[in-house]
């Protein structure tokens, strides 16, 4: 995978249509670009809009106003080049775990020793050996994510689009799940876009951190996440600083949606 | 477990039949307590013994094996018209356009009026009763099956998407199986009323089936062949329901539903 994989976004707006009511502008004019291997997160608070751009950009709905471009080819309907994870897990419930990893795996043009070769890695990565053939109601939480997680990196794309991938899972685990995703993403490299309404986990995971503005979202600040190289001390002053920043940008947000902007 | 808790299990056990017993004892003491004559309601245990004498005599698997025949063959052939045209009318929005007004108009219609036509139609033989259960079965089986396919959650959708499924995969792995609950529970629905129509079909028709040794006992002032042969159908009926729960629980084991019952 030696390909450069990049994603520009150019003056997107979308606009939702209830079943009831007036239509909805949810995004005004986003541009955006996302680098190689590089991890983003779309930070803002609920409602913003960061989901539907999300959305858009795996191809799951449709385009109005507009461009998304991943390398230079528009995007129009999902891929594999582009992997999903949701806050929810989409596991297919009648599926055990190897069956949902091998569900991709098995519509790819691969020898069969390949296909389970790579379900026993990804199984082992994120250490769910044991529980193969447990179906997802049988598993925690935090199981259920790994598998879900397992299923879309089994695929080896060269996106990673994760909704709010941690927000069901409690604290403990959450936290466990980031380590283990940096881990994960130290040994193969992808091109992150990460939604989140967690400044912390923001500014732990992203290289960048886009900040969205209250519905229709708009992006209000790109900040650079570089303190100081290496891996983030989340003790360190300028840690703390970089958060209290983009909690103060996400507050103002929030309050001027609570008072119906 | 001591005596007493093997007792209070076994108990346990007969929990579920107790209100058919009281059923049963209460038609029995009514029955020989003279307040109608026989003709009106025979006692429960003359019907039993009347049963039973059916069951000796071999004849009543013969006919109960017609009437289930006609019922399960127009099942059959309403799951597989059914099934496929609901999903594919859930799934995409030209089959909704073209077929929903169809079922919307026509499901209220009592479907037992079409029996004369039918006749007319296929005579009075085998085609027609079958005719008569496929057209009233299609009815909560394509609706289970639209209801189940517009529900499927649409992130399952996507995700299998982006895991590179076709259109077909998604109808075949993902729609189908996330739907088979409530398609399951429009087969349920649909096998009684396919043993109710077969039946009436009898009626109407004649000749040989339950349907019609029951009509036959009637025009014969045969009361205890009359109740005898409802007491054959409800038992029959229940072991066909007791097998669908038990297809429903084996397909569903991954369902949440499927532990509340079995544990």
């Amino acid at each position: 995978m030696a390909e450069q994989t990049n994603i520009t976004v150019e003056n997107l707006s979308h606009t939702y249509m209830p079943p009831k009511g007036k239509p909805v502008l949810a995004l005004d004019g986003i541009t955006l670009s996302v680098k190689d291997k590089e991890f983003i997160a779309l930070l803002g608070p609920s409602g913003c809009g960061k989901s539907t751009l999300l959305y858009l950009m795996g191809g799951f709905l449709d385009i109005q106003d507009g461009q998304i471009r991943v390398n230079e080819t528009p995007v129009t309907e999902p891929s594999r080049d582009r992997g999903i994870v949701f806050q929810h897990f989409a596991l297919f419930p009648w599926k055990t775990v190897i069956q949902n990893i091998r569900f991709g795996l098995d519509k790819m043009n691969l020898a069969k020793s390949e296909r389970d070769e790579r379900a026993r890695y990804y199984i082992d990565l994120v250490q769910l050996h044991g529980f193969e053939d447990s179906f997802p109601s049988q598993l925690s939480g935090g199981m259920k994510q790994r598998a879900a997680i397992a299923r879309t990196l089994a695929m080896d794309p060269a996106i990673l689009l994760m909704d709010e991938p941690f927000g069901a899972l409690d604290a403990q685990t959450r936290m466990f799940m980031q380590a283990e995703l940096l881990a994960i993403l130290e040994k193969t490299p992808k091109t992150v876009v990460f939604v989140t309404h967690d400044v912390h986990e923001a500014v732990l995971l992203a290289d960048r951190v886009a900040v969205m503005s209250a519905r229709p979202g708009k992006i209000n600040e790109i900040a650079d996440i570089e303190l100081g190289g290496g891996p983030k001390d989340v003790k360190s002053p300028e840690f703390a600083e970089m958060v209290d920043h983009l909690w103060d940008g996400v507050r103002k947000e929030a309050l001027a949606a609570g008072q119906g902007r | 477990m001591d005596g007493v808790g093997k007792l209070k299990a076994i108990g346990r056990r007969f929990i579920p039949f107790a209100s058919i017993l009281v059923f049963l004892t209460v038609w029995e003491l009514f029955a020989r307590a003279g307040v109608v004559i026989p003709y009106l309601l025979p006692a429960l245990s003359t019907v039993l013994a009347h049963v039973y004498a059916d069951i000796m005599g071999g004849d009543l698997f013969r006919q109960l094996g017609l009437t289930f025949y006609r019922a399960m063959t127009g099942f059959f052939i309403g799951a597989v018209i059914a099934i496929p045209l609901g999903i594919m009318i859930g799934r995409f929005r030209f089959f909704r356009w073209f077929f929903d007004p169809v079922i919307s108009i026509t499901n209220p219609v009592p479907k037992v009026a079409f029996l004369p036509i039918f006749m007319i139609w296929f005579g009075l033989g085998d085609v027609s009763k079958i005719a008569s259960v496929i057209l009233l079965v299609f009815y909560p089986m394509v609706i289970a099956a639209i209801g189940g396919t517009l529900s499927v959650d649409k992130q399952l959708i996507w995700s299998a998407r982006s895991l590179g499924a076709s259109e077909r995969d998604l109808l075949r792995q993902i729609i189908l199986p996330a739907a088979l609950p409530q398609i399951i529970t429009g087969m349920q629905i649909a096998v009684p009323l396919a043993l109710i129509v077969s039946i009436v079909a009898e009626f109407l028709m004649g000749g040989e089936g339950i349907g019609g040794k029951l009509l036959f006992a009637q025009r014969r002032i045969n009361s205890p062949g009359v109740f005898a042969s409802i007491v054959e159908i409800a038992l029959a009926g229940a072991i066909l329901i007791k097998s669908l729960e038990y297809m429903r629980r084996r397909l569903l084991v991954w369902h949440p539903e499927t532990k509340l019952t079995t544990a």
